[in-house]
């Protein structure tokens, strides 16, 4: 059975990117408009891993990955950032929060498959 | 673009007139009260044009969010086709190279087959036939051999009723036994006779009935040989027609393939809106920032002084190159994606 990753960003187009190079390599994908929309979206179904942007209306991501590992089904749930941001004080709160791994945009899909990829297989 | 090299402009003019400011505080003159007409006049041009401007870039960010947007769903949505497309071609290959031409051969020659099979059992049907023919040439040669036999019986039966009759009283018995075995003679010739013509008969038949079986073994021999040209034929047609379609059908997989990739490079090249809205959007709030500055300074509270702006701006910068833009004046190439593990 696919593995289901959650993508969070506010961009529709970086949505659209992210979910056309994983649906291509077989994960089933779910997306969500900001921290408190991904939130709402744990619930109920098994997410293996979320990629999640960082600069976001409503919630931004370091607060959404803080308080996705709250939950104790996404305690050990790996969560990758997918930003612009370039403040290395960004970086070093989102993994204090949680994150596993920080890829910077615009990304190549191959990479954002290699980050995926390592923690997560298909 | 027009818009924002507006607002170049206003926040040049804001950095002259912090300068005047600073050099009148330098020189020990009291900061200008709020009703100097030059400041009150920078304070509504900042409220009057700071809005527009601000309403412009959102309405250029909503537009370029909706329109790349659109164009990301339409990709997206001719990659998830192209991907249908690709997966259905690729099981009909399949399916028609190994699967349906072997079946339909592996059918065909069973249909062939059979027809061999009853050819082959009329055929020997026929030798049975011509095995019986034989058996009924003997069954005749025995019968002129019985013939053959009564006739001499009969002229045994008669020198022996003769030498009887010669014997005289005592050769009387003998006499009627003598008589008694030709008739049984005359009966064996005339039932050996009878044999005779039935044979003849059944032979007639058999040789009728041979002809006409040979007739049409011939003929269904030539009709299986024919169909198996057929068949034989009709598969290679098959074949070559298969193999074009495989041609046709993998020239359309590699361009769908080609397609699919281009799209998915477009795709990762409209990232850069991610990118620009966000520069917009905090250019959008300095700006908005920008009356509230100008009042302040026009009520002498503060300075006019650009930097407040410009440092506020660079605060809420998130990229290295809106950085490098903001201290050279030049535009900065995008950098190359990183990734950090933790």
């Amino acid at each position: 059975m696919a593995k289901t990753i959650l993508i969070v960003d506010d961009s529709a187009s970086v949505r659209q990117v992210v979910s056309i190079a994983l649906k291509g390599a077989g994960y089933e994908v779910i997306t969500a408009n900001d921290g408190k929309d991904a939130l709402a979206k744990l619930s109920g179904q098994r997410i293996h891993l979320i990629i999640s942007d960082v600069n976001m209306p409503n919630m931004d991501g370091i607060t959404f990955v803080a308080e996705a590992k709250k939950l104790p089904a996404y305690k050990f749930t790996p969560i990758i950032m997918l930003t612009t941001e370039s403040q290395e004080d960004k970086k070093k709160q989102a993994q204090a929060a949680g994150a596993k791994a920080w890829v910077t945009k615009p990304f190549q899909p191959e990479q954002m498959l290699s980050a995926v990829s390592k923690l997560v297989a298909p | 673009m027009a818009e924002l090299l507006i607002a170049v402009i206003a926040l040049v003019i804001g950095a002259g007139a912090g300068y005047q400011w600073r050099a009148r505080k330098a020189a020990g003159a009291a900061p200008t009260p709020a009703a100097d007409p030059a400041q009150e006049s920078l304070t509504t041009f900042a409220g009057a044009v700071a809005p527009v401007w601000s309403a412009q870039i959102d309405s250029s960010r909503s537009q370029m969010e909706d329109a790349i947007s659109q164009l990301t769903e339409k990709f997206a949505g001719i990659v998830e086709h192209l991907d249908t497309v690709l997966t259905s071609s690729s099981g009909a290959l399949d399916d028609g190279q190994g699967g349906a031409f072997d079946r339909s051969r592996q059918r065909l020659g069973e249909v062939v087959g059979t027809l061999d099979e009853a050819l082959t059992a009329k055929r020997e049907s026929l030798s049975e036939l011509h095995s019986l023919l034989g058996l009924n040439e003997e069954l005749r040669k025995m019968s002129g051999e019985v013939t053959r036999i009564a006739a001499q019986t009969n002229l045994l039966a008669l020198n022996a009723a003769i030498e009887a009759q010669r014997a005289g009283a005592v050769g009387a018995s003998f006499g009627v036994v003598a008589l008694e075995v030709r008739q049984l003679a005359d009966r064996s010739q005339t039932t050996s006779s009878r044999m005779v013509e039935n044979v003849d008969r059944v032979a007639a038949a058999i040789t009728s009935v041979l002809a006409t079986a040979e007739a049409s073994a011939e003929h269904e021999g030539a009709a299986v040989a024919h169909a198996n040209g057929e068949v034989q034929a009709v598969l290679d047609d098959l074949m070559t027609t298969l193999s074009r379609m495989r041609d046709s059908s993998q020239d359309l997989e590699q361009a769908a393939v080609g397609i699919r990739g281009e799209i998915g490079d477009s795709l990762v090249s409209l990232q850069f809106q991610d990118r620009v809205n966000q520069m917009l959007e905090h250019l959008r709030d300095n700006i908005d920032r920008f009356p509230e500055v100008a009042a302040a300074a026009a009520s002498g509270k503060a300075p006019l002084d650009a930097h407040v702006l410009l440092d506020e701006l660079s605060s809420r910068y998130t990229m290295v190159e809106e950085h490098h833009a903001h201290r050279s004046g030049a535009p900065a190439k995008v950098q190359e994606s990183e990734i950090t593990f933790f």
